[in-house]
């Protein structure tokens, strides 16, 4: 007897509104199916309203874990739009708190995964261990998330001598309680009997699908944009791909935890050679008429920015193609032939932010039930041809 | 199949105090590049609205009270503010700028208008470097 | 006059009001034993080191409102958490609290109250079902089936592990057993490997980690409890937390040597007792993840009831040689 289960928008396994309605029959999903939507906040809209320089501020709270991600990803599209580049310690400075906010980003991703699976003990050590890594990016931005580190053209904030002894002595705690928990995590019986051939998403299927990050080469695939497309910083730092074959959430789990461990090695090699110099050049206010995509690494996967600018202060356009938005399609294909007690970590294993992905708009007829996906420039048409329709209001007040 | 690994951990944390601290009757230091409120040092203000145009989230309000004394008035809507920073990057008055963030983080009120603070000032000249001494041209014979 | 009385015992002690307030002492200790073992605080500021914290919680949940699903039954929905509360209340007064004397131990105690005791806390997994169903929502009735699945897998191999020591003990009375073991107590140590089979039985019957899929708050919101709100999910919690009083004091009277010594220091011997079992309960709930429904089943049938079946051979085979 097949039944509709709805999960979300509101459910206490999702951090965030999205809504997946599942055709369950007894314990397994026959069917699934995805809604977005519920966090748009019509951010490429007001991103066309304000300068390049607000706009580093706007694009960094698209997300609270990878805010870095956006910011720089949007920072290294204008420079090159500005033809202006950063100098070599503000770059080793940028990417730096890149890998810091990556192993934030995986411990809290380890504790989420304890938590969707009922293991709250597991849960809790990885967030306290990560309270190091959150003091120490305090210590070197002035807050615990949205870091603003990047300005155009550089870093805005130097590190000096204490501190680096300070970051080197967080990084020699955290390697040894991953390297406790990568022992010990993945011998836990209970916990592996949850991972473990859940969410099998085959690596012909992960290539079909597009899908990007841990998810993708927990399938085989070895696709890392610091690898393939190496800018700044990382052709000349050593580091390998972690990728496994088992295809699962384990396999994403083990992927992951491999990760920390290449993002230590490289944090110590930035730090013992970090150049000297100054921490950034001098922008200029307007950007040439050009367009540009630019690529980054995100801890959730391959992060996307297209920038058009016009000659002006404003960008003409910002586009964001968030890691999480390529993975939903391998998501509900992961979810069909599961259990229901396993949706909460099928969704988690594949590191979900929706609200980096919210950007387009489904449109439901609540009368007739049809629905329609709507493209960015006719909604702009429709909304114009309303504004134009309506009566002006006068006397408003705002709510400033 | 190994049972129970985490057992000698969880019986160590037995006895170790625990990781929390007890806000809000025990308070972590901040540390020193603390990103709180934003304030202004009213002597040093020039008043060549950098900030007002930078502020990502619209949160400076410089307006003229009189012209003629070159009176300004700078409000500060501490209830928009994303306490980036930028105003302070941007200010280019040296050595010190007029813009600074303090460490004050617990800034909640009942209604929002409470968070608004304001200076009223004189803006402070700008500081010129004295030109060098060039020695006079003569007028070029018009031709 | 022996009606008063009766009426004073169902009442204060050891009925409803000492089950209040040892159930909730209970909840506290468990909750903070389970914090520190996870390098937290647990409940701090409600009275001292936090003891009036599930007290605190009670009270709030009694004054919020009250919502019934419109599509509900609304008799059975609001009788299931009073009838919950009065079974597992009077599975607490068959209990050795009493007295050390056979004759005279526990409120109530007669020959067979073990299995009387047994049954009256399987009814409270009947109760969660209903409840379950009642609500006519899907994840309720969702965390309603998994509730009876689970009971197929933990109810056989408990049987077989709480029976072993009375088969030892030759009786059939609570009391009477823990008497006898408190004679002879190295015959304890045969049934250890009982007393882990129905220590881990006793957490599936409880519903808490590795076994707390009914209510499982990731996958199925509240499970069975989804759709109570105020005084019935007091009752239901306080349900809980008797029900976790009434097995801890069942394993520690039946497998670590029953409460003697008199009114006072059999008291102090029950505290004791109960809050071991309470701990080991706790540590198993820190250690591990949850299992899904189907691990539950095919765990239990393949290793729980193996080892009670072992563990029922020793037995038989150590009376044997006693004899």
């Amino acid at each position: 007897m097949k039944f509709n289960l709805p999960i979300g928008p509101q459910h206490p396994a999702l951090k965030e509104p999205i809504s997946l309605r599942m055709t369950v029959e007894g314990e397994v999903i026959r069917d699934a199916d995805l809604r977005l939507g519920y966090n748009h906040r019509g951010l490429e809209k007001l991103a066309e309203e304000k300068n390049w320089t607000q706009n580093i501020y706007l694009v960094e709270r698209i997300c609270g874990i990878c805010s870095h991600s956006h910011s720089t990803c949007y920072v290294q599209g204008v420079e090159k739009l500005m033809e202006i580049e950063p100098p070599k310690r503000g770059a080793y400075i940028r990417y730096l708190v890149s890998e810091l906010e990556r192993i934030h980003s995986h411990l809290l991703w380890l504790g989420v995964a304890g938590h969707e699976a009922g293991f709250d003990s597991f849960f809790m050590y990885t967030w306290r261990d990560r309270e190091v890594v959150m003091d120490l990016l305090e210590m070197i931005s002035g807050n615990r998330v949205h870091y603003a580190m990047n300005t155009l053209g550089g870093v805005r904030r130097d590190l000096d001598g204490t501190l680096i002894r300070k970051i080197l002595d967080g990084l020699v705690v955290l390697k040894q309680r991953t390297e406790y928990y990568f022992k010990l995590g993945a011998s836990e019986p209970t916990f592996v009997g949850r991972l473990a051939g859940v969410g099998y998403l085959s690596k012909e299927k992960a290539i079909a699908l597009s899908a990007v990050g841990p998810m993708a080469r927990a399938s085989g695939i070895t696709a890392d944009v610091r690898k393939d497309d190496p800018h700044a910083v990382y052709d000349e730092v050593p580091f390998d791909v972690c990728s496994a074959d088992s295809c699962d959430v384990l396999g994403r789990t083990v992927v992951r935890i491999k990760e920390l461990f290449e993002s230590y090695k490289i944090c110590e090699f930035l730090l013992k050679n970090l150049p000297a110099g100054d921490i950034a050049v001098k922008a200029p206010k307007k950007a040439k008429p050009n367009e540009v995509v630019s690529r980054y690494e995100a801890p959730r996967g391959e992060n996307i920015h297209y920038i058009k600018s016009n000659g002006t202060d404003k960008p003409e356009r910002l586009k964001v193609r968030a890691p999480t938005l390529a993975n939903y399609p391998a998501a509900i294909e992961m979810l069909k032939n599961g259990f229901i007690a396993d949706i909460p970590l099928i969704f988690a294993a594949i590191d979900p932010c929706i609200c980096c992905a919210e950007r387009t708009v489904e449109l439901v007829n609540a009368r007739s039930g049809e629905e329609r996906i709507v493209r960015f420039s006719e909604l702009r048409k429709l909304a114009g041809e309303r504004f134009e329709k309506s009566p002006v209001k006068r006397n408003v007040e705002w709510p400033f | 199949m190994k049972v129970a690994v985490f057992l000698p951990e969880l019986l160590r944390h037995l006895f170790k105090k625990p990781a929390t601290v007890d806000y809000p009757f025990k308070k972590l230091q901040v540390p020193e590049g603390f990103r709180g409120t934003p304030f202004l040092h009213p002597d040093i203000c020039i008043a060549c609205r950098a900030c007002e145009r930078d502020c990502p989230a619209e949160a400076i309000e410089i307006t003229s009270v009189n012209d003629a004394e070159k009176k300004f008035k700078m409000v500060i809507h501490n209830d928009r503010c994303v306490h980036c920073a930028q105003c302070v990057d941007s200010c280019p008055t040296n050595p010190v700028k007029a813009m600074e963030m303090d460490h004050l983080y617990e800034i909640a009120a009942f209604d929002r208008h409470a968070l608004k603070r304001d200076w009223v000032f004189v803006r402070a000249m700008p500081k010129k470097e004295p030109k060098p001494a060039v020695p006079a041209v003569p007028a070029t014979p018009a031709e | 006059m022996a009606v008063l009385k009766t009426i004073l015992y169902l009442l204060v002690y050891p009925g409803l009001l000492f089950l209040f307030v040892y159930g909730t002492f209970c909840e506290w200790f468990d909750r903070k034993v389970y914090a520190r073992l996870q390098n937290r605080m647990g409940p701090t500021h409600t009275g001292r080191w936090g003891i009036l914290q599930p007290v605190a919680d009670f009270f709030k949940l009694m004054a919020k409102e009250d919502v019934v699903p419109t599509a509900a039954d609304k008799t059975l929905f609001t009788l299931l958490p009073i009838v919950g509360l009065a079974i597992v209340a009077t599975a607490g007064l068959l209990l050795p609290l009493w007295s050390p004397n056979p004759e005279a131990a526990g409120l109530v105690s007669f020959s067979g109250d073990l299995i009387v005791l047994l049954y009256l806390l399987s009814l409270p997994t009947l109760i969660f079902f209903l409840a379950g169903w009642s609500s006519t929502n899907l994840f309720s009735t969702i965390g309603g089936t998994r509730v009876l699945t689970m009971l197929f897998g933990y109810e056989v191999p408990l049987f077989m592990a709480v029976l072993s020591p009375a088969i030892l003990a030759n009786s059939w009375r609570i009391a009477e057993i823990g008497a006898f073991y408190r004679a002879k107590p190295l015959l304890l140590l045969p049934n250890i490997i009982g007393f882990f089979v129905a220590l881990i039985c006793v957490q599936a019957k409880l519903e808490r980690t590795p076994f707390d899929i009914p209510h499982a708050e990731t996958e199925i919101v509240g499970g069975t409890f989804t759709e109570y709100s105020g005084k019935k999910l007091a009752f239901f919690r306080l349900m809980i937390d008797i029900e976790l009083v009434v097995s801890s004091g069942l394993i520690a009277a039946i497998f670590l040597g029953g409460f003697g010594g008199g009114a006072v220091l059999g008291f102090i011997q029950f505290v004791l007792k109960t809050l071991a079992v309470i701990f080991l309960l706790s540590l198993i709930r820190a250690l591990t993840s949850r299992i899904r429904v189907d691990q539950v089943v095919s765990f239990a049938w393949r290793t729980m009831a193996p080892l009670a079946v072992l563990q029922l051979l020793i037995v038989i085979v150590i009376k044997g040689l006693i004899q």
